[in-house]
């Protein structure tokens, strides 16, 4: 099983404009929940924007789950799902039910299928109740459950969510928190600024200036990260 | 995402969407078509009101389509003045609202994913000249939801602006919608390739 979810990094880089975004970063990667940490600007987005190819590297390679996002890019694309901070941009159709089943368009299922698919999705999410909701008038909470749930629907191997709990209060941080991280089966990038979520995970990667300045145990890696930060 | 689509179960309703534009073209071609006759605009009115009533949305709803698309048919009007006789210029800018009403029946009453459907489904002959029949449907809906995002952008603006204190400029107004509007565009396309749809 570890060497289906294998995501390798050999000396990636990574420039925008001639800024450098990530620097020669390698590491294998073989757990199930990885968290990410570092300040604003630090790379964290573009490690994981990497991991779907929707940022490709300037130099090294990555392989993810087999696949190399840049050869297989539509490929990987649909084996690993992502999540963006801001779920109104992920958001395309009017109704709940609609935005679910829209993730399975092109994919050459019955009407039926769909139909089971977004049924059991709208059940994992927690937003039973909610099918013929309009999309727009959801809480924030909400609209990220929709988010995930339309990243769900697909049935990824890999979840990355890129701070997925920036936009929401407390109690919505906890409800998304405890979803990605107690309840999905599937391996999780979680790239995050909250430390308590970062510590939920098996291992957590720390990224300063474009560099992978640690990675390891959650504890002592969130411990040096506060004492830099203090 | 604008919600247009009242649910239903109308004779209207369960009509397959691409029935429904085929049946909406045949109507917008005899419009136009029998243009001279003194009998179309009432036709084509009593038509309006009988599909509405018969698709269970009501006079209000027929009355609200009438009212939102008012500006579209006074900039008719007032332009055709200057060339058309009075009685000629207010019959075609009648025509063009019905027309309207009779085009938002088939949002009022379809669900957007079946249009997509029926788009695709239309296009798909022009497949082997290297059209991408699902491409131009995900256009289609993306527009549909560009309105009330921008929309919601213009608005953001005009109240940082008035925080701010500053009167609200033509100049100072376009740029940053303009500006959001291209980040707005960025994220939605990164999220459509991140859900696999390319």
């Amino acid at each position: 099983m570890n060497g289906q979810r294998e995501i390798r990094f050999e000396g990636v880089s990574a420039e925008f404009a001639g800024r450098v975004a990530l620097c020669e970063v390698s590491i294998t990667l073989n757990e199930k929940r990885i968290g990410v940490i570092g300040s604003n600007g630090s790379g964290k987005s573009t490690f994981a924007r990497m991991l779907n190819g929707l940022v490709t590297p300037t130099s090294g390679g990555v392989t993810v789950h087999g696949l190399d996002p840049v050869r297989d890019g539509r490929r990987l694309r649909r084996r690993v799902g992502f999540i963006f901070s801001n779920p109104d941009a992920q958001i395309v159709m009017a109704t709940v039910t609609e935005d679910l089943a829209f993730s399975l368009r092109g994919r050459g299922l019955t009407r039926a299928e769909v139909d089971e698919r977004v049924t059991s999705t709208l059940e994992s999410v927690d937003l039973r109740g909610h099918d013929e909701a309009p999309t727009h008038g959801l809480s924030s909470g909400q609209k990220q459950l929709l988010a995930l749930g339309a990243i769900l629907i697909g049935e990824p191997d890999l979840v990355v969510a890129d701070e997925p709990t920036a936009l929401l209060d407390a109690s919505n941080t906890r409800k998304i928190g405890n979803r990605l991280l107690d309840e999905i089966p599937q391996q999780l990038v979680l790239v995050t600024h909250d430390l308590r979520l970062a510590a939920r995970c098996d291992i957590v990667l720390r990224f300063e200036g474009g560099m992978l300045l640690e990675h390891g145990d959650p504890r002592s890696v969130i411990a040096h990260y506060e004492r830099d930060h203090a | 995402m604008i919600v247009l689509y009242r649910p239903g179960t109308s004779l209207v309703h369960r009509m397959p969407a691409g029935a429904k534009v085929l049946v909406f073209s045949a109507l917008v071609l005899a419009i136009g078509l029998t243009a001279d006759s003194v009998w179309t605009l009432p036709t084509a009115g009593i038509l309006a009101i009988s599909l509405y009533l018969m698709a269970g949305l009501g006079i209000p709803t027929l009355l609200r389509q009438f009212y939102a698309a008012r500006w579209i048919a006074l900039v008719m009007l007032v332009t055709q003045v200057f060339f058309l006789p009075v009685l000629a210029a207010i019959s075609n800018a009648s025509r063009v609202l019905v027309v309207i009403v009779l085009a938002a029946l088939i949002t009022l009453t379809t669900r957007i994913p079946a249009l997509l459907d029926a788009t695709e489904h239309a296009l798909a002959p022009l497949r082997r000249f290297g059209l991408n029949p699902a491409g131009i449907g995900l256009v289609l809906a993306l527009t549909i939801t560009a309105i009330p995002v921008i929309g919601g952008f213009a608005a953001d603006i005009r109240e940082a602006q008035r925080a701010r204190g500053a009167p609200v400029r033509l100049q100072t107004f376009v740029v940053p919608l303009l500006v959001m509007s291209l980040k707005h565009s960025d994220e939605l396309a990164d999220a459509l390739t991140a859900r696999g749809i390319e």
